[in-house]
């Protein structure tokens, strides 16, 4: 069995004094896709924010190929190679898709220009319109220039949180399939998502429900339990 | 407008006053620099603006004449000097003021940059020097006559061509800053969302600390180019009242979110200002204004502008 890259250890965290994590535990292997479902509130964006060191950890350990990443800033975390394409797609919309892009490399200029050519294989769209500034993209492409940002890094983990929200089913089926190669490129990735049309393209699946994980296993043993259907009927 | 031909004096209508609104507009320039700096990262009027090129001013003072305990240095390192307390305090109003209230509404921090106005003026007054007086220009720190040429009989200062140099190095450098280097880029995309920025690895509290020593330095040159006479002076707070009060109108005028805005913004004012101040005796019927008209002309055209363009001339949403 390929060792875990990324392990989460009873996990706390939350919003000023309201709890949202109760403790949440995984781990993801490397060079695998998880997929992480539930409903709002349910924590998922918590936990991604929480690996890459936007919130304060409260309780609990993050483990990044062995190394704990509690109390490290943004800036060592994304150094050590973990890089968040955050909920809302957070592009800078008053700078250029290139600047955008080049910010994505901010803490590793030495693998910019490699990283802008792979984007670009992954993106044609974005090479179209790297002078545009990132406020005038489409949805879509704005979507495509987050992750497109996050990969700027060369992350040995790409957290991506609700790729496919606002997105037409097409283009929905266009980003999972890019996830899909970028995972095969080596990259692991953890995908916070609402659409289960992400599942084909995953090796695990995780389910979360009011703070904690309820399901952890192969995608496809998901259906078969019905815990799906209990993350989002309750 | 009819202008009676016969009787308009281009010396007195239009060189005088072409002359000193853009001195003075290159002042209100160098000012709106750092206010709108600090606005597009920020997202805050900053009051305390003013204080910084006071600071500026009073410490290149001490050192130019040797008051006190301070040790005179010829008069570049007095400026230079100058210079760098306004950095100082611009990074130490970040580190204990800005940053520990920076998740707080914008306005919490606004009321802050009042209070570090405050609080330096005070400071100010507790030291001891002659606090009406002024720096040198810099033809007298040179010893050079004091103005470069004549135009129409009209003098043009060194100091009021200094200002306008300076003011155009600042504007285009700060312009080169924030197109090609990474801390101006940084600046800006915490500027846009600092989530965002923290998310790529910036460190958004350096950012904050270099934006901040920015401006305390444009600040800080403000200073010691305006603490000159005739009008300048190193009394405290010189720089929080009306100065700042026009600069904070030139840096609206020009658009908040616009660099090369505020240097438009400062000379446009400066030069209504002037212009308004002008004799208006060959005009029919304005030769019986108030004395302050200016600050009603430039009240009228800023709220023209503000009326037409929101964002002001070159500003935009950002």
């Amino acid at each position: 069995m390929t060792a875990a890259l990324l392990e989460v250890e009873d996990l706390r965290a939350g919003y000023g004094s309201v709890p949202v994590l109760q403790g949440v535990s995984f781990s993801v292997a490397e060079g695998e896709t998880a997929v992480m479902f539930g409903l709002n509130g349910a924590g998922k964006s918590t936990t991604v924010n929480t690996i890459a060191g936007l919130l304060k950890t409260w309780g609990g350990q993050v483990r990044f190929d062995g190394s704990p990443l509690t109390g490290l800033s943004t800036t060592e975390i994304v150094k050590r190679g973990i890089s968040l394409s955050p909920e809302g797609r957070r592009v800078f919309p008053q700078l250029s898709v290139r600047t955008n892009l080049e910010l994505g490399s901010w803490t590793r200029r030495s693998v910019q220009k490699e990283q802008m050519a792979k984007v670009f294989s992954y993106f044609p769209r974005l090479e179209e319109r790297v002078d545009q500034l990132a406020g005038t993209l489409s949805g879509g492409e704005q979507q495509m220039l987050a992750i497109g940002r996050a990969l700027m890094s060369k992350p040995r983990l790409l957290l991506i949180d609700e790729a496919s929200l606002g997105l037409s089913p097409k283009l929905t089926q266009t980003v999972f399939q890019v996830v899909d190669q970028i995972n095969d490129d080596g990259t692991t990735v953890v995908i916070v998502e609402q659409n289960v049309g992400v599942l084909p393209y995953a090796d695990q699946a995780l389910v979360m429900q009011k703070g904690t994980i309820t399901f952890d296993g192969r995608g496809s043993d998901l259906h078969e339990t019905g815990d799906l259907r209990a993350a989002y009927l309750g | 407008m009819h202008v009676v031909a016969d009787t308009f004096s281009p010396q007195l209508h239009l060189v005088t006053p072409l002359i000193s609104g853009l001195a003075d507009g290159a002042a209100y320039g160098l000012f709106g620099l750092g206010l709108v700096l600090l606005y597009k990262s920020n997202r805050i009027f900053n009051f305390a603006q003013g204080e910084f090129a006071t600071v500026a001013a009073i410490v290149a003072f001490l050192f130019d004449r040797g008051v006190g305990w301070v040790p005179k240095v010829p008069y570049f390192i007095a400026i230079t000097f100058g210079v760098l307390a306004a950095v100082l305090v611009a990074m130490a109003t970040e580190r204990l003021v800005i940053r520990p209230l920076f998740h707080r509404p914008r306005v919490v921090l606004v009321v802050a940059t009042v209070g570090v106005a405050l609080f330096l003026v005070g400071v100010e007054g507790l030291l001891p020097y002659p606090q009406t007086a002024s720096l040198r220009t810099i033809s007298d720190a040179l010893g050079v006559r004091s103005y470069l040429t004549q135009v129409d009989g009209v003098v043009v200062l060194d100091q009021d061509v200094a200002k306008l140099i300076v003011l155009a190095v600042l504007a285009v450098l700060a312009f080169l800053f924030f197109r090609y280097t990474h801390t101006g880029t940084a600046i800006l995309a915490v500027s846009q969302d600092a989530t965002a920025a923290r998310v790529v690895g910036i460190s958004v509290e350096r950012v904050s600390m270099a934006t901040w020593a920015i401006a305390g330095f444009l600040g800080g040159v403000a200073g010691v180019l305006l603490a000159v006479p005739p009008s300048g002076s190193v009394t405290p707070g010189a720089f929080t009242g009306l100065t700042l009060v026009v600069a904070f109108s030139a840096a609206v005028l020009g658009g908040m979110t616009s660099l090369p805005g505020a240097f438009v913004g400062g000379i446009l004012i400066g030069l209504i200002n002037a212009f308004a101040n002008a004799d208006h005796s060959f005009v029919p019927g304005l030769n019986s204004l108030p004395t302050s008209q200016a600050e009603v002309a430039v009240a009228l055209v800023l709220l023209l502008v503000l009326l037409v363009r929101p964002r002001g001339l070159l500003g935009r949403e950002a």
